[in-house]
């Protein structure tokens, strides 16, 4: 309630988050699967006294080095930008706690970025052998940003017992250890690593596919197939991973997937399952094509066959991303924070105080029930629902009257243990008026016609 | 056990010389290889369209009862919804990926001699998946379908003298109701698949038949220097991996974006803002509403389907102009008119979305 409410029209604030998040991760797991390739290739390549090798992987590493380098880092900022504005109080929390993680994290980050540099410009400048030691302190410094970060990540899913025993009683960050090693760490950390030993891989047949097929079809070939064996760990493991990690996710949230086997609409909830669905089918897909396009048909094998590869890799890091994200509903921070930046320890003074007793952020360019019920909607509607484009709220609540807004509101409002929206929707919270307010408000951007200067009819009380 | 019975066949339906056939096939193998996906693409896409659509004919109800019925399978049936917004997502995945079969042939100028008759069977098959997509729109019967192909029919409607003639036969009527969805049912589910289905089948043969036509950069060279690979296998499991591709991304459009049911159609109504043609029918439907508004009255519908009919046969008739290889002004000036063609329809359909904005 302390900031600023962020509101982007039609994709919605989350989804700002999701575009860059996904195309971080496609590029910051690669910098990890990746830095592992690079010493491995090295050493397979002073082994064997091959150049051809050895040029190849100087290739590599400078496309490796412009990706990671600049596009990882650039929308790794990003992503602290978008969340930060999108969720300030999730943010909050994650700094107070993890502060001493990140921390630890960029010194990790400033290693790998000095390494990966000194990597490649050192190509033939030092011995081979402390070239080739190099590789191995990025390789060991990206896994452990990997390890770091997969402890915050896998905390706002499960933080854990332990931990919510002491959340909000100022002392949250002494049960640092126990918030890091969540019950999801493990299974996570085994699943990240897989899709970054898989991309390393994926982004590897990118430049593979440009080796010159008649000045050296036999290198074209058995570079590419043995860069195709990066993705068996992944064919192998990440089924074990994926049930291992379900096994760990709560109840409720596992109660999710079955929730939308069979049920419609386009950004409702019901997608998590569908996500999943669409991860594993693209997943297996990535492996049946690579085995058949790279490792069967090296010779033939061009930079389209490789970015369709990369394009599908994309699908399944977003689709696995964003079924992760939507697996924690309706918190953002397992059963500490709501979706919506709501603690579930401030429902009940929220309700009785009202939601924007401590707002700063109202409208004073119309009515002041108007601007109520706005810093309503933008407070806990507008991290996940747009008016009119993703999630509409103007569509979903079409066709209904302004009492059957309000019944909405209530159902939402009361949050009883039966109702369906709890499974995935935060409670509203705020005094009658204000949830009135936000009823007028939503009931006028549905029905256009409808001013917000025209008095309301009397307002019947929602409790 | 298994060699015991391809024997048994193969005595019958001499199997050997379909795979003798598949392994000499060659596909050849340059920077624009990638373009001979597309016609694979289609043809899957179409399957795809025979399998959801035989699905979607069991529950089906076409006339009073066809927005009931979509909004059981939406809705009651289990997997409905998948089905129905895969074969939606499947039509538009279809068109889309005959233009781009349609325009890689037209700068590959893979209709000159000897294969004119496959271009001229595959702009028909074009305009029957055209036709499918406009028929299957209105099905459901709800709010966006009735409108929209109420506006889409002023299109034939501009055609002249048997405009209204045609469009009244089409319709059933004055206005779309009903008769029209039984009229458009018909049209979808057994005319339609009536006269594609051949015209697919000598579409196909003529494409084994004179095999794959390369571009002019690939012709100037001489055969020693040009590159081939075997349909079977290598060609084969490339062509798989890009149909699996292409199941991927419907997959994601069709269980991510599942197609919207609106309101049930209430003729009374009026018109709702923004109600426009689906997309590959809106640069016709531009160009005719902009020449409307320049000249003045039936003028400008006559002049619009004038100009949009001569183009469009000047793009069918294109082998008959540019057939032999090799002849340097038509050549250039067919790619010229390809080019043209192109931004028109990108610039008209991209103004058209822009005018209901």
């Amino acid at each position: 309630m302390n900031y600023p409410f962020w509101e982007v029209p039609f994709i919605g604030s989350g989804w700002v988050i999701g575009m860059i998040a996904i195309f971080h991760v496609m590029i910051s797991q690669f910098a990890v699967g990746g830095g592992l390739w690079l010493p491995i290739a090295e050493r397979k390549a002073l082994r064997e006294g091959s150049k051809d090798w050895m040029d190849q992987i100087k290739r590599h590493s400078r496309f490796f080095l412009i990706v990671t380098g600049v596009f990882g880092t650039v929308s790794g900022v990003g992503i602290w930008f978008a969340i930060g504005l999108t969720h300030p109080e999730a943010t909050s929390t994650l700094i107070h706690n993890f502060v001493f993680g990140w921390a630890i994290e960029w010194v990790f980050f400033l290693v790998e970025l000095t390494t990966i540099a000194v990597y490649y410009y050192t190509w033939d400048r030092i011995p081979e052998k402390l070239h080739l030691t190099v590789g191995w302190v990025y390789a060991v410094s990206s896994v452990c940003t990997l390890v770091i970060i997969n402890g915050i990540l896998t905390f706002m899913l499960t933080p854990g017992n332990t931990w919510l025993g002491v959340a909000g009683t100022g002392q949250e960050a002494s049960k640092f250890w126990n918030a890091f090693f969540n019950p999801t760490y493990w299974p996570s950390l085994l699943m990240r690593t897989l899709v970054c030993i898989t991309l390393a891989g994926v982004w590897a047949l990118i430049t593979g596919s440009l080796i010159d097929n008649d000045k050296q079809p036999d290198f074209k070939a058995s570079y590419l197939r043995w860069t195709t064996r990066w993705l068996v760990p992944s064919f192998v493991l990440m089924p074990l991973g994926l049930v291992w990690f379900l096994h760990r996710v709560p109840e409720s949230q596992r109660a999710l997937l079955s929730l939308g086997m069979s049920t419609i609409g386009a950004g409702t909830f019901s997608q998590v399952t569908r996500l999943v669905l669409i991860m594993v089918i693209t997943s297996a897909t990535i492996v049946i094509i690579t085995y058949y396009l790279a490792y069967k048909n090296p010779q033939d094998f061009t930079l389209a066959h490789a970015t369709a590869i990369l394009m599908l890799a994309l699908m399944a890091t977003g689709t696995g991303e964003m079924s992760r994200e939507m697996l924690r509903k309706p918190y953002v921070i397992g059963r500490h924070m709501y979706s919506n930046g709501t603690r579930v320890s401030d429902v009940a003074n929220r309700n009785q105080n009202g939601y924007l007793q401590h707002s700063l952020w109202l409208n004073q360019q119309v009515s002041p029930h108007f601007a109520q019920g706005e810093a309503m909607y933008r407070g806990q509607c507008g991290s996940c629902h747009t008016l009119t484009g993703y999630r509409s709220l103007n569509k979903l609540l079409a066709g209904r009257d302004r009492e059957s807004v309000g019944s909405v509101l209530t159902m939402l409002h009361e949050y009883k243990p039966d109702t369906t929206y709890r499974k995935f929707m935060p409670p509203l919270t705020g005094t009658p008026e204000e949830i009135n307010a936000l009823r007028d408000y939503l009931y006028a951007q549905a029905n256009p016609a409808t001013s917000h200067t025209t008095a309301p009819p009397t307002l019947k009380s929602q409790k | 056990m298994f060699d015991s019975i391809y024997k048994w066949l193969d005595e019958r339906l001499s199997l050997g010389e379909l795979t003798a056939f598949a392994r000499k096939k060659t596909i050849p193998l340059h920077g624009q290889s990638f373009w001979y996906y597309w016609g694979g693409i289609s043809l899957f896409l179409f399957l795809i369209q025979i399998f959801t659509g035989i699905l979607l004919l069991v529950y089906y109800r076409p006339g009073a009862e066809a927005f009931e019925s979509v909004r059981q399978i939406t809705y009651v049936m289990h997997f409905g919804w998948l089905i129905r917004s895969a074969h939606s997502w499947c039509a538009n995945l279809f068109i889309f990926s005959i233009l781009v079969h349609m325009f890689s042939v037209y700068f590959m100028k893979a209709y000159r001699r000897p294969r004119e008759i496959g271009w001229f069977t595959g702009i028909a098959l074009l305009f029957l998946a055209a036709l499918f997509g406009f028929s299957g729109y209105l099905l459901p019967m709800d709010e966006l379908s009735y409108f929209a192909t109420k506006v889409g029919l002023q299109i034939p409607s501009m055609l002249p003298f048997m405009g209204h003639f045609t469009t009244n036969i089409l319709r059933g009527g004055p206005d779309v109701s009903d008769f029209t969805v039984q009229r458009f049912f018909a049209l979808h589910v057994v005319i339609l698949p009536l006269l594609f289905l051949p015209l697919l089948g000598l579409h196909l043969w003529l494409v084994q038949k004179h095999g794959n036509a390369v571009p002019p950069s690939e012709e100037a060279k001489p055969l020693a220097e040009r590159k081939t690979v075997p349909f079977f296998p290598n060609f084969f499991q490339k062509d798989l991996a890009m149909w699996l591709i292409t199941l991927n991304v419907l997959a994601l459009l069709a269980s991510i974006f599942p197609w919207d049911l609106g309101k049930q159609a209430d003729p009374l109504a009026s018109t709702p803002d923004g109600i426009h043609p689906e997309w590959y029918f809106m640069a016709p439907f531009h160009m005719l509403k902009v020449l409307g508004n320049l000249l003045p009255g039936a003028t400008g519908e006559v002049a619009g389907i004038l100009l949009f009919t001569i183009g469009l046969a000047l793009w069918v008739v294109i082998p008959l102009y540019d057939g032999e290889s090799r002849t340097g002004t038509r050549g250039r000036n067919a790619h010229y008119f390809g080019l043209f063609a192109v931004t028109a329809l990108i610039i008209t359909t991209a103004l058209g979305y822009w005018g209901i904005r």
